[in-house]
């Protein structure tokens, strides 16, 4: 399996806030990867090394096969990068910045520029100071999309769009997927993540807690189940594989190990059932596990 | 108005180093000019006297008025407090108001408790509260050094006056652009085009021309001599209107706009296909004004010099002044001003590399060249195109004076070269704005600020006040070393050389340092 990002051991510290504390990525060529954390674990910072604008204090860092700081100029050659706060030059209009950026990448296909100017529904007369947010994203977004570049760099491209443009976003991914190339997707929109991404990577203060596909992710994580029950369910709230239980009346519902299901669903069996839902855990559970856990730890 | 002592407090916050450093600049000038005069000139009358008679002097300095101690002090360094603190005033004016409305601080402010005023006066009544407070503090510092009480408080009401004008100027431009660089520029423009007015009712003697000068309404009230501060009416009219004006326009437009409303452009481009091109869109505006800017100068100033009287090279004040802007006994007062002049032009020419070159913080700051850099583009291509413009912009603005001044002057080819000559030293001070942005980005802009100001005032006020020789400054500014080609030294090459090879270390070095660091 060829890699295009491979990240080991990254080590950035700003004066003495260590922003990333020996975090590990690895994304394969052609697939396109999740990149998670709560604010602040460092997400922005390491695609900022990946590009060679910040240098590692330690670690190592491979995109498309060299370094990232030394050969900077040769590897952007093949990659488009779309930033999270999208700043444009004022006086320039939104098709003249789409033009120069697609340039001074080795050119554009205008077809496709034009394809996407419709999609995203944005006008490239106007000066990119008149922009709002999501319209300067849009700018960012349609110079990368209509770039040939192998990987794309994209750091929370839809936190200004709406949801029918972040439609328009998901399916220009999976266009791009499709075309082969590789996707490093920085995101909060858990819906995007789990329709986009192949695998995710989830960081926390610096460094990687978990990596691997969707499919396997949601094999650690918890089921929750909610349950009527014949009586109140009261010895089962001492079960100590049971997490986040709430009991009302005879309600119960609570988080369960997929591993503890068959125990904890025999104690229900026991009490007597009435109704039983058990949710396949999501992304969204997953997620604010780690995020919640990262709050304690603060 | 609501939040506007919040707003304050955090303009107040964000001063606190800046506006002390400059009150203390001020103060310095003007107080220990008195210190300087009191040991260094033994006979105030004669000294009076020969500077009177020199209208290449009077042109820079005024008037003039009073042959005491503290009347020549103030004589010789009122204008330039006057001109510096209008510059200041802008400036911060700007900062504040603009410059928060671009960055969108001001919409987060505007979304909160804040009135819609409340940015524009917070910057206002810090900017004017502080040029009250300079006219203050230099009224007492006058005194504090044996000047009359009288004289001294009119002195302050006239610096007071000067920085309310400003400020005044300032707020208007902010309201009028988009981009606080533009409004710096309109107000700028307007603090040039007051000094070439005091200027040239100074150096030609019409005097009259000083009524439609800011900084001449300021010289008009003529401390210790007549103290006719009634002049000030003057001034604080102009400001309340400018004021007033700032207001109804601020209160008719959108946050984050201008008044002129923005125009469609086009929707590509083929002409946009390098940093260099890039740096062109970004660079020609700036150099645009600053060409227009020193053409008009030169022609004016020009224009002057056929109007300069002869004076005897008698007396000892009469004898320095030849021997710092002639090098031949046969040099007259026409060419001692005309270097003069191309001199202080090379002086103020310094602003413009750097300011060329702090596009390059700004790009960085505002997160534009993340994204430039994310394409195919060295750390160096990108540096090197905004270079271009500050290095040979440099030639091309002196350029611009030199010729229109030869020309008014009848000396075209003299006077060319003389300020052609100047481009190397304006080069050391690019060659400062770049290794300060290579070594020091976050100290960028205020290297820069003081690398100007020190050139600009360390050779011809502040050394003598600190006691330094005028001669000694060689050693520290670039620009006394240069041949007077246009007073009556053959020009040679070792100071241009020696000035374009200090510019091209300090470049290369600095360049050197930006390829090694982070983007922050
Ligand atoms: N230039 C800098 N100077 C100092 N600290 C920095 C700098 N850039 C980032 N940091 C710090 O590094 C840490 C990681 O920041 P980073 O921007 O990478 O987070 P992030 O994961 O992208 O967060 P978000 O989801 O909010 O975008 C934060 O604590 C931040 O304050
Ligand atoms: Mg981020």
């Amino acid at each position: 399996m060829e890699l295009a990002i491979e990240v080991e051991g990254l080590v950035k510290s700003f004066g003495r806030v260590r922003a990333l504390d020996g975090l590990d990525l690895s994304v394969r060529t052609g697939e396109v990867h999740g990149f998670l954390g709560p604010n602040g674990a460092g997400k922005s910072t390491t695609i900022r090394t990946l590009l060679g604008l910040l240098r590692a204090d330690s670690g190592r860092t491979v995109l498309l096969g060299g370094d990232p700081w030394r050969e900077a100029v040769d590897l952007h050659r093949r990659l488009a990068y779309v930033p999270g706060d999208v700043s444009l030059w004022p006086g320039l209009t939104g098709g003249e910045v789409i033009d120069l950026l697609g340039r001074l990448r080795g050119g554009l296909d205008r077809a496709r520029r034009a394809e996407l100017l419709e999609r995203f529904e944005l006008d490239p007369r106007k000066k990119a100071r008149t922009y709002s947010k999501g319209n300067r994203q849009k700018v960012a977004l349609v110079a990368a999309f209509a770039s040939d570049a192998e990987l794309l760099i994209l750091d929370e491209p839809t936190s200004g769009l709406d949801p029918l443009m972040e439609a328009v976003f998901q399916q220009c991914v999976a266009e791009e997927k499709e075309r082969g190339r590789t996707v490093l997707l920085s995101s909060h929109i858990l819906s995007e993540v789990e329709a986009l991404c192949d695998r995710v990577t989830i960081i926390r203060r610096g460094s990687t807690v978990e990596t691997g596909p969707l499919s396997q992710l949601r094999g650690l994580a918890r089921s929750r189940v909610t349950a009527e029950l014949a009586s109140p369910p009261n010895g089962l709230t001492r079960m100590p594989d049971l997490h986040g239980v709430k009991v009302d009346g005879n309600r119960i519902s609570f988080e369960v190990d997929r591993t503890r299901l068959d125990a904890a669903l025999a104690e229900l069996i026991r009490v007597g059932v009435r109704d039983l839902t058990c949710a396949p855990p999501s992304l969204e559970d997953l997620f604010l596990r780690h995020y919640e856990s990262a709050k304690a730890e603060r | 108005m609501n939040g506007t002592w919040t707003l304050t407090k955090l303009v107040l916050k964000r001063e606190r180093l800046v506006v002390p450093l400059w009150l203390l600049l001020l103060v310095a000038l003007a107080a220990g000019q008195v210190q300087r005069y009191a040991t260094g000139i033994p006979d105030m009358a004669a000294f009076a006297r020969e500077m009177a008679a020199n209208r290449a002097l009077t042109a820079f300095a005024g008037e003039v008025h009073s042959a005491t101690l503290a009347g020549m002090a103030v004589w010789k360094n009122a204008d330039a407090i006057y001109t510096i603190l209008g510059l200041i005033m802008i400036l911060t004016v700007v900062r504040h108001s603009r410059g928060e409305e671009e960055s969108g601080r001001a919409e987060l402010a505007g979304a909160g408790v804040v009135g819609r005023l409340a940015p524009l006066t917070a910057a206002l009544s810090v900017t004017c509260g502080s040029a009250v407070l300079a006219g203050l503090l230099t009224a007492a510092a006058m005194t504090a050094v044996g000047a009359d009480a009288a004289g001294s408080l009119a002195f302050g009401a006239a610096i007071t006056a000067a920085g309310l004008v400003f400020a005044g100027m300032g707020a208007v431009a902010a309201q009028l652009t988009q981009t606080a660089r533009t409004a710096i520029g309109v107000a700028a423009l307007g603090l040039g085009v007051s000094y070439v007015l005091r200027f040239l009712a100074d150096g030609s003697g019409v005097t009259a021309l000083k009524w439609l000068s800011p900084q001449g309404w300021s010289h008009l009230v003529r401390p210790y001599g007549d103290d006719n501060v009634a002049v000030l009416l003057l001034s604080l009219a102009f400001t309340a209107a400018a004021l007033a004006l700032a207001y109804r326009l601020l209160v008719r437009r959108d946050l984050g706009h201008g008044l002129i409303p923005e125009r469609s452009g086009p929707a590509a481009s083929d002409r946009l296909t390098s940093p260099l091109s890039l740096a062109w869109r970004l660079q020609k505006g700036l150099l645009g004004g600053w060409i227009a800017g020193y053409a008009i100068a030169g022609l004016v100033l020009g224009a002057l010099a056929t109007s300069i009287e002869e004076v005897a090279r008698q007396g000892a004040a009469v004898e320095e002044f030849f021997r710092r802007y002639t090098a031949s006994p046969e040099a007259t007062m026409t060419d001692a001003y005309l270097w003069l002049i191309v001199l202080s032009l090379g002086y103020v020419s310094a602003l413009y590399p750097l300011l060329a070159l702090l596009r390059l913080r700004n790009e960085e700051t505002s997160g534009r060249a993340e994204l430039l850099l994310s394409a195919p583009v060295s750390r160096v291509r990108w540096v090197a195109g905004h270079l271009l413009f500050a290095l040979a912009g440099s030639i091309l603005v002196l350029a611009a004076a030199g010729l229109t001044m030869g020309l008014a002057a009848g000396a075209p080819g003299k006077v060319l070269a003389g300020a052609l000559v100047q481009v190397p030293a304006t080069w050391v001070l690019a060659g400062i704005g770049v290794l300060a942005f290579g070594l020091l980005p976050r100290a960028a802009v205020a290297i820069s600020w003081a690398a100007f100001l020190f050139v600009n005032l360390f050779g011809e006020m502040l050394g003598p006040i600190l006691g330094i020789d005028y001669w000694i400054a060689k050693y520290a500014v670039p620009y006394p070393n240069l041949p007077m080609v246009v007073s009556g030294e053959p020009f040679t090459a070792t100071a241009v050389l020696s000035m374009t090879g200090l510019a091209a270390a300090l470049t290369v070095t600095g360049l050197a340092a930006v390829r090694r660091r982070a983007l922050i």
